[in-house]
C-alpha cells in the first residue's frame, strides 16, 4: 500500500506524508503540524527545532516495516532527547486522545445490545486502558528519568535499560482480544458505527505494535550504547 | 485459522528477496513474520537472535558452514531449511535441505510445499477449529472464573485437582482465544452462562 525506500532530508515532507499517511501521526508527535507547503523534511525539522536524524530514523524504520534493530550507522546521530520527547508525545496521544475517544465511540456503538453485555464490554475496555496506562506510566516515571539522568552523566547503579528490556511486554495483546470478542461473539446486529469502532481498534492495535517496536529497536539499543559510554 | 510462522529470507539480491516476501504474504492459511538476511556473514547472528521457524536461503550463501552446524550453533534444532533456487545447484548440496522453492514456482506450489512441512500443525489447527465449542465441564469452569474464584476454590467446588483446573483453563483460552478473566466475562454474559449480578469483582 505504501511506498518504501529510505527518505532523506532533501525529500519533500508532503511526499512523505502522501506516500505513507500514518506518518502524519509521527510528524505530529515530533511537534510538527500541518501546512508545511513545499518545504523539505530537513527544512521543516530545523524550522520546528526537531532533530532531523531522529525524525528520519523513526520514519524510515516504520516505513521499512523492519522488525530488527537499526543499523549501526543510523544510530550514530540519534538524539536520545528527541526520541524521549517523541515517545512521551505518543503516550499522551494514546492516553489522552486515542483511548478516551475510542471509548466514547465504543459505548455509542454497542448501545443497541443488551445492557449487561454493553456493561461487560465497556468494563473490559476500561481494564485494558488501565493496563496500557500502567505500562506507559512505568516508562514515564522510571525509564525516562533514568535516561535523562544518564544524559547528564549521572550514574545509577540500581537501574539499567536491560531491566526495561526484560519486562517490556506487548501491550497490544489485549486489544486483539477485544477485537476477537466483538468479531466472534457480538450479539447485536452491528452497525456502521460499530464497524467504525472496529477499524479504530485495528488501527490502534497496529499503532501500539509499532510504538513498541520503536521502543525495542531504536530506543533500547540507543540507551544500551549510552550506558556503555558512561 | 492461520498458522503463525517466523520466516527468515537469506538472499543477497534485494529484488529477489522482496519478491519472495511479497509472494509469501499472498499465501492464505499462514501468517508470516518475515525478516531479511542480506549477507552470508549475517546468517548466524540473525538466526541466533530471531530463532525463525523456517529459513529460506539461497544455497550460495552457505559458505563455510553446514545447515546442521547452523541449527546447532544457533540453538534452533527444529528450524526447517528451504533452498531458494534460481540456478542449477549441485544435488548433493540440496540433500541437506528440507524443501526447495524455485523462483518459477506458483503460489499454489509454494503453499503445498509449506503445508507438507507443517502437516501436523495444520491437522492440529483444523481439529481445534472443530472443537471450539466448550464442554459442559469447561463452561462450569468459565462461570467460576467469572465469579472471581481462585483455581483452588474452583478445584474444591468441582471436586477436581488444581492441576486439572489449570489444564481446563488452558484449553478454554486456546479454544476461545480469550486469555483474561474480563474477556471471559464478556463471553459468559453474551452466551448467557451467568447473570451480571453474579459476576465477581475483578
Amino acid at each position: 500500500m505504501y511506498k518504501k525506500g529510505q527518505y532523506r532530508e532533501t525529500d519533500k515532507m508532503s511526499d512523505l506524508i502522501c506516500d505513507n499517511y500514518p506518518m502524519v501521526l509521527v510528524m505530529y508527535r515530533f511537534g510538527v503540524g500541518l501546512g508545511f507547503g513545499d518545504k523539505t523534511i530537513g527544512e521543516i525539522c530545523r524550522q520546528n527545532e526537531v532533530d532531523v536524524c531522529t525524525f528520519l530514523a523513526v520514519v524510515n524504520f516504520l516505513i521499512e516495516e523492519r522488525t530488527t534493530p537499526m543499523k549501526e550507522n543510523t544510530e550514530e546521530c540519534l538524539s536520545v532527547e528527541a526520541l524521549i520527547s517523541y515517545l512521551h508525545n505518543a503516550h499522551d496521544y494514546f492516553l489522552k486522545f486515542r483511548f478516551p475517544h475510542l471509548r466514547i465511540k465504543l459505548v455509542e456503538a454497542i448501545n443497541d445490545c443488551p445492557e449487561d453485555v454493553a456493561f461487560v464490554i465497556t468494563r473490559f475496555f476500561d481494564e485494558y486502558t488501565e493496563e496500557v496506562e500502567k505500562h506507559m506510566r512505568y516508562e514515564e516515571k522510571i525509564v525516562f528519568p533514568y535516561v535523562r539522568g544518564l544524559l547528564k552523566g549521572k550514574e545509577n547503579t540500581r537501574y539499567n535499560i536491560s531491566i526495561f528490556r526484560k519486562r517490556h511486554d506487548q501491550i497490544e495483546m489485549k486489544i486483539i482480544e477485544l477485537k476477537n470478542l466483538l468479531l466472534k461473539y457480538y450479539p447485536g446486529k452491528g452497525s456502521h458505527s460499530l464497524n467504525n469502532v472496529l477499524f479504530d481498534i485495528f488501527a490502534t492495535e497496529q499503532d501500539l505494535f509499532t510504538h513498541n517496536l520503536i521502543e525495542d529497536n531504536i530506543f533500547t539499543p540507543a540507551i544500551l550504547k549510552l550506558e556503555k559510554r558512561t | 485459522m492461520n498458522i503463525n510462522l517466523k520466516i527468515a529470507v537469506a538472499e543477497a539480491s534485494s529484488i529477489v528477496r522482496s519478491g519472495v516476501e511479497v509472494q509469501m504474504k499472498r499465501l492464505s492459511g499462514f501468517r508470516f513474520q518475515l525478516m531479511e538476511i542480506t549477507g552470508s556473514e549475517l546468517v548466524h547472528e540473525a538466526i541466533r537472535t530471531h530463532k525463525p521457524d523456517i529459513l529460506i536461503i539461497n544455497p550460495s550463501m552457505i559458505v563455510g558452514f553446514t545447515l546442521r552446524q547452523l541449527r546447532e550453533e544457533c540453538g534452533c534444532p527444529a528450524m526447517k531449511c528451504i533452498a531458494l533456487l534460481y540456478s542449477l545447484t549441485d544435488r548433493s548440496v540440496l540433500r541437506s535441505f528440507d524443501e526447495q522453492i524455485n523462483i518459477y514456482d506458483t503460489n499454489d506450489e509454494i503453499k503445498q510445499k509449506l503445508e507438507k512441512l507443517y502437516i501436523e500443525e495444520i491437522q492440529d489447527v483444523t481439529e481445534n477449529d472443530e472443537q471450539q465449542i466448550l464442554s459442559t465441564r469447561e463452561k462450569e469452569i468459565v462461570v467460576c472464573v467469572v465469579k472471581g474464584m481462585t483455581n483452588r476454590a474452583i478445584a474444591d467446588r468441582l471436586f477436581l485437582s488444581t492441576h486439572t483446573v489449570i489444564t481446563h483453563r488452558r484449553n478454554i483460552a486456546r479454544k476461545l482465544q480469550i486469555h483474561s478473566a474480563s474477556g471471559l466475562t464478556v463471553y459468559a454474559i453474551v452466551n448467557k452462562l451467568i447473570e451480571l449480578k453474579e459476576v465477581g469483582k475483578q
